[in-house]
């Protein structure tokens, strides 16, 4: 199987005042194409930073750090390409939901989408996009909520926009952060179904949880420890 | 094309943006008004200068300019003067007609005597008459066929013949003798009424002017009411204004400042009505003027001469300072009263020995520019005007009486500016302090504005965030901004114009509210404010907090705002452009559309500036940081 994005050698240090917070202290991690990956550490164990620089929504500090995806170097790339990459290649899953709340759901949903677009495109693909848009929404039960603002929704709601949102530009890879942090577990179990049937269907997924009944469920689970992954407790899932 | 619908979103979907317009327009509109008024004021300042003496004047107080003639010729015939016109200046005391009874109130006045026509040329002090027509059936009309009625009593019934008079007896019908008379009973009469019952009969006729006329007939009510042209010609008054004099310019007048009769009174919606319901109107009275004239020799004050008036019309510059203290009086007057006149000189020893001809004299030439050519200009070519009107008279052997030399320390002639510098001086230091304040304006509601737009972008944020992350460019993110900032700056512009618009304009009239604050508006805030405590009762009746909190702070100020009109109401309002400190009787009142435009400008510029620092501050952190901003 082919490699979609390797890590290598990560590092990242946080300056709170004086102090040097080491938070990642060289972490590698390689995902093959349509793998899911568990991403398993205590709070504060630099989970979420990981995972923002793999989705290059942050940049590590050193220079032996690297991250490659599909071969290409994320540290080389320009700010166009960088953007092509968060808009394209990867949809990413936030704890906190993290939706637009002046646009509706329907809007949202289709934004990486919108964002891709220019004056032209727009006029001949709108139409297309919107009804992506809607079908997704629509195999996540959310038909009936195209026009709220995200106020109006749940946090599981909330969080089935936020996975639409990260699957409307076909992105092979997907970076969830903690996906069901926030949820209780019924609707967790709903959202991890969903996920489930996406890499049934071939998407890679990269998923950071502090709950490894939660990771069981993934192909691998690595887990991060003290700023790095834990060689020895790196596990295959057999129940799948 | 995701920035289009944001900004659309973000315009449409909250209370800030308006509040952004709001604030943008209020700022727009107070530097609009303030600058308005300040510019205006500067504006007015010089204009009213110019207006009332012209661009050049040439001066020489006291022993005055003798064979002026000459130099008005000379000066006509200089090229770049439009008109010049001789004025003396002197000063005087001016016994009112008012209050009633013997000792009348004496006001010291600057006397103008001016040649009309060519003073007109200069000035256009026409356009500054304030009475310009009597309507027949006034008050003032009324009270100057009273006036009529009376002073002339023994004339008019002179010119009346007998059938005439048996006909004016009809205005006292109700007298039961006459009600039930035959023609001859009413000849009977009439035969036996003296002259004082004659004139009691006239008193009455003037207070009926309509039944009057209709006994008369109108063809002898005419011929009465001729014997004052202003009765039957409604622009009369105002040819007796520019001409200044009475009776179709048979009588020398005199012209006042407007504020010289404090019994005109500046009524609330800035007219001048006469005190008493213009029995106190001026061009009904005399006045006596009185000078100090001024021996030609050694400028010894002499016997002071006095001379009786009738007021032709009082005149409006707008200068309060000048309608309060100037009269005008034709030249010839002033002359007379102050020994400029032409007279004789008479042998020292003598008195029976004639040596010549003293010419008559003025003490001041007012020149008028062509269009296009500063009183800088125009002041080089009078002076050499003036040089040359010397030298032709010294010429002349014979003469006896020498106009200064141009040389001489007292002669001046100097740009209405520098004529004036008592008065502009002052001002040009205030516009100073004005500038000074203007910038702090502009700097205060720009910071304003700045601070408004980076606190809306900075609460965006997270926002930002979210965009970069799923791959919006720094660009497309500033863009969004961008366009908010162009709308909001221009709409809050545009508003703020037409908000500035309407004070600028109005000015005057929220300024005379001010003054006398209508009560009406304190009853409908208390209503108001009742309204709003009955509506904050019921609203938090189900105890919910915000409302009972609004609705108690609306009530209040409402309560205040009333209360405060009250106030207002019983200290007598309050004068913030007080006439006597500010110098014009108005507030200047038109817009400054460059300043205006510019404020405008401005007003998007900083708009824009606001929104896009912080917004490519923003975009230029990596997504994470900017989501972080919870
Ligand atoms: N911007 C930041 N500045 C300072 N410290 C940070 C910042 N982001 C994260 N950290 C710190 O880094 C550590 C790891 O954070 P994070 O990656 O969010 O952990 P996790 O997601 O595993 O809970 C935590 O101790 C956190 O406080
Ligand atoms: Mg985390």
């Amino acid at each position: 199987m082919s490699k979609l994005i390797q890590a290598h050698n990560l590092h990242k240090t946080y300056q709170l005042g004086r102090v040097e917070v080491p938070v990642l202290r060289g972490v590698s991690l390689d995902v093959e194409a349509a793998e899911w990956v568990a991403i398993l550490g205590a709070s504060g164990s630099g989970k979420s930073t990981l995972l923002h620089l793999l989705g290059a929504l942050d940049h590590p500090d050193s220079n032996e750090s690297s991250i490659s995806y599909e071969g290409s170097l994320l540290s080389s790339m320009r700010p166009g390409a960088l953007n092509n990459y968060r808009n394209k290649s990867v949809g990413f899953v936030f704890q906190f939901y993290h939706l637009l709340p002046e646009l509706t759901v329907l809007e949202n949903t289709i934004l990486p989408g919108l964002v891709g677009l220019n004056r032209l495109q727009y006029l001949r693909r709108i139409g297309e996009l919107r009804d992506r848009g809607a079908e997704l929404l629509d195999a996540f039960g959310l038909s009936h909520r195209l026009s709220h603002r995200p106020r109006e929704l749940s946090g599981g709601e909330r969080q089935r926009v936020a996975i639409a949102r990260a699957l409307i530009n076909k992105a092979p890879l997907l970076l969830a952060d903690e996906p069901t942090g926030n949820l209780d577990r019924q609707t967790g179990e709903e959202i991890l179904e969903l996920l489930k049937a996406q890499h049934r269907a071939g998407l890679t997924i990269v998923m950071v949880t502090h709950d490894l009944t939660i990771a069981e469920q993934a192909d691998r689970i690595v887990r991060l420890e003290d700023g790095v992954i834990e060689p020895a407790k790196e596990s295959h899932n057999i129940s799948r | 094309m995701y920035q289009a619908l944001l900004t659309n979103r973000y315009l449409t979907s909250r209370v800030i943006p308006l509040l952004a317009v709001a604030a943008v327009a209020l700022c727009v509109a107070l530097v609009i008004v303030v600058v308005s008024v300040m510019t205006g004021f500067l504006d007015m300042v010089r204009d009213s200068g110019r207006k009332l003496m012209g661009d050049v004047v040439i001066s020489h107080p006291i022993y005055g300019i003798p064979h002026y003639e000459a130099l008005l010729e000379e000066l006509t015939k200089t090229s770049g003067v439009a008109a010049a016109t001789p004025v003396i200046d002197s000063w005087g005391l001016l016994k009112m007609p008012y209050p009633q009874g013997d000792s009348k109130t004496t006001r010291t006045v600057q006397i103008w005597g001016v040649e009309p026509e060519t003073f007109e040329q200069v000035t256009d002090f026409s356009t500054s008459i304030v009475w310009r027509q009597v309507e027949a059936y006034s008050p003032a009309w009324q009270y100057l066929l009273e006036d009529l009625f009376t002073q002339q009593s023994t004339a008019i019934i002179e010119a009346l013949d007998l059938d005439q008079r048996i006909a004016l007896l009809c205005v006292i019908k109700e007298d039961p003798e006459l009600r039930d008379a035959t023609p001859e009973d009413r000849l009977a009469i009439a035969n036996q009424l003296s002259l004082e019952s004659w004139q009691a009969i006239l008193r009455t006729a003037a207070r009926v002017p309509t039944l009057t006329e209709e006994c008369l007939g109108t063809e002898t009510w005419q011929s009465i009411l001729a014997r004052d042209p202003r009765l039957i010609t409604p622009d009369a008054i105002l040819e007796d204004g520019v001409t200044i004099s009475r009776d179709n310019g048979t009588i020398p007048g005199i012209v006042m400042g407007l504020h010289v009769s404090e019994l005109n009174v500046r009524s609330s919606d800035r007219t001048t009505v006469p005190h008493n319901n213009w029995y106190w109107w001026m061009p009904r009275f005399d006045v006596t003027l009185t000078t100090m004239p001024i021996d030609q020799k050694g400028g010894i004050v002499t016997e002071p001469s006095s001379r009786i008036l009738p007021v032709a019309n009082e005149f409006q510059s707008g200068v309060y300072l000048i309608d309060e203290t100037r009269v005008l009086v034709p030249l010839d007057v002033a002359q007379d009263l102050m020994n400029l006149d032409e007279a004789t000189i008479v042998d020292e020893f003598d008195p029976d020995i004639e040596l010549g001809v003293d010419p008559a004299r003025t003490t001041m030439v007012l020149v008028r520019a062509e269009q296009g050519l500063t009183p800088e200009e125009l002041q080089v070519k009078v002076r050499e005007a003036y040089t040359k009107f010397y030298e032709g008279l010294i010429k002349e052997q014979d003469l006896l009486v020498w106009p200064p030399s141009p040389n001489s320390l007292t002669l001046n002639i100097m740009t209405w500016e520098e004529q004036q510098a008592g008065f502009i001086g002052p001002v040009e230091n205030e516009r100073r302090l004005i500038q000074t304040l203007f910038s702090i304006v502009y700097v205060v509601c720009a910071a304003l504005v700045l601070a408004i737009f980076w606190a809306i972008v900075y609460e965006k944020t997270r926002d930002i965030g979210i965009l970069r992350s799923v791959g919006a460019s720094r660009t497309g993110i500033v863009w969004i901004f961008l366009r908010y900032g162009l709308v909001v700056g221009s709409v809050g512009a545009v508003v703020g114009l037409g908000l500035g618009w309407l004070v600028v304009t109005n000015i005057n009239g929220i300024h005379s509210a001010l003054e006398e604050p209508p009560l009406i508006l304190s009853w409908i805030f208390f209503v108001l404010a009742a309204i709003s405590l009955i509506l904050t009762v019921v609203l938090s009746w189900r105890g919910s907090l915000l409302p009972l909190v609004l609705g108690l702070m609306i009530t209040v100020l409402l309560t205040i705002l009333a209360i405060g009109i009250l106030l207002l109401d019983g200290m007598g309002g309050v004068a913030i452009w007080d006439p006597s400190i500010y110098y014009f009787t108005d507030i200047p009142s038109s817009l400054d559309w460059w300043s205006a435009f510019g404020t405008m400008v401005g007003a998007v510029v900083f708009s824009l500036v606001g929104a896009i620092i912080p917004a490519a501050k923003a975009a230029d952190t990596d997504p994470v940081k900017a989501l972080r901003y919870e």
